[in-house]
């Protein structure tokens, strides 16, 4: 009986012993270095830091006014959906009201907007006028895409000025884009 | 031998002049030199660059983070008291910040995406790892360190490489002592056997049929 002797190559396995482990663990280089430059970041943030009791003296002055707004807009929607006087009106009469003054829905839209500028810019300066054009790419089409929202309720609310429904729209969507600025203040406070 | 003391004699030196000019840039930084942060920096960036990548395992969240703990940094410099090193301070600074780092993402991703199963959403958080941008040029077990489940990776980066306690680990990440300990066994156990894996030798076998 002949036996044919073949030398095959395999890979073996190196079982890793705590000590081994313990050794790399002791090796490994307590430094990295960042691919881009963090200086210019940091400076930046800092110097924003420095000025903020500027700002926060801005800002002292303009949310309290955001806010005196903030309360007539909501007392107005209030009044215009659940106002006793205007439950009684049929909608047709409700309809009718609006529609022989169309003005007064369009000024309301225009000071919905005001407001919601106001409360946005106040916001703004509250987090030291942070670069919006630095978040991911993915937050700023969400941004835009709530900021085109707004703008085509309002182009709606101009040509259909007796819908409630689409005045309550617009605030939720104005009030949508001021808690997803919160919320993106604080994921990406530093830029 | 005298040659030996020589040496020494001038490391010793250089160390205590290091120190004492760190301790300048920090009492030049607390008047409001941003000059003598910038010393700080150049210093330290990397050592907390190295802790906030092996904590985060994200080379993106890792910069942004590392940025955060110079501000916050900038910030808190005057409550140094000297009390300890300066770079163990620091490293205690930094390690919040990326705790808070982590915490806040998690708050964030629990209301965008409404989880309504909480347990069930921390646990895929936690167990989640993360795909580096590039790990090319890191350490083997770094790059390990980085597939190690959140949870385990955190107290082994804390404890293993940043040398606190499992007590101060606990409190940390708000977990019972016995659990900090688990999860360190548990990362070892991992990185053993992954190092195993990867560690592999090609033999010879003699077929004999």
């Amino acid at each position: 009986m002949s036996h044919n002797k073949e030398k095959l190559s395999v890979v073996l396995p190196l079982k890793v012993s705590e000590e081994v482990l313990s050794g790399r663990v002791a090796n490994l280089s307590s430094e990295m270095k960042p691919e881009r430059d963090l200086w210019s970041g940091i400076e930046h943030a800092i110097n924003q830091k420095i000025q903020q009791p500027v700002n926060n003296q801005t800002k002292s002055n303009v949310v309290p006014v955001a806010w005196a707004a903030s309360f007539i807009a909501a007392v107005l929607i209030s009044w215009l959906t659940f106002s006793p006087q205007m439950q009684q009106k049929s909608q047709q009469e409700l309809s009718a009201s609006i529609t022989e003054k169309p003005e007064a829905t369009e000024q309301l839209v225009t000071f919905m907007q005001q407001n919601f500028q106001q409360q946005k810019k106040a916001m703004l300066v509250s987090f030291g006028q942070p670069n919006l054009t630095q978040l991911p790419q993915a937050m700023q089409q969400e941004l835009a895409q709530l900021a085109a929202a707004r703008k085509s309720i309002r182009q709606a609310l101009l040509k259909d000025n007796n819908n409630v429904d689409l005045l309550n729209l617009l605030d939720f969507t104005q009030q949508q884009e001021l808690k997803l600025l919160t919320q993106l203040y604080r994921q990406y406070q530093v830029i | 031998m005298d040659n030996h003391k020589v040496i020494d004699g001038q490391f010793a030196t250089k160390r205590v002049s290091q120190e004492g000019q760190e301790q300048e840039w920090i009492a030049q930084a607390k008047q409001g030199s941003q000059q003598a942060f910038f010393h700080l920096y150049e210093k330290h960036h990397k050592k907390i660059y190295a802790l906030c990548w092996r904590m985060l395992a994200d080379k993106d969240s890792a910069e942004d983070v590392c940025q955060e703990v110079f501000v916050v940094l900038w910030q808190k410099i005057s409550n140094f008291r000297g009390e300890s090193k300066f770079s163990t301070w620091l490293h205690s600074v930094a390690t919040n910040v990326v705790l808070g780092h982590l915490r806040k993402q998690k708050n964030w991703l629990q209301r965008v995406f409404s989880i309504e199963d909480q347990g069930a959403g921390q646990e895929s958080l936690q167990e989640a790892s993360v795909e580096l941008t590039d790990n090319s040029t890191l350490d083997e077990l770094d790059k390990h360190i980085s597939q190690l489940p959140e949870r385990a990776r955190l107290v082994f980066v804390l404890f293993a490489i940043e040398g606190y306690r499992h007590e101060e680990i606990a409190k940390m990440l708000k977990m019972a002592v016995g659990s900090s300990k688990s999860q360190y066994h548990r990362a070892r156990t991992l990185l053993r056997e992954w190092l195993s894996e990867s560690d592999m030798v090609m033999g010879e076998i003699t077929d004999e049929s």
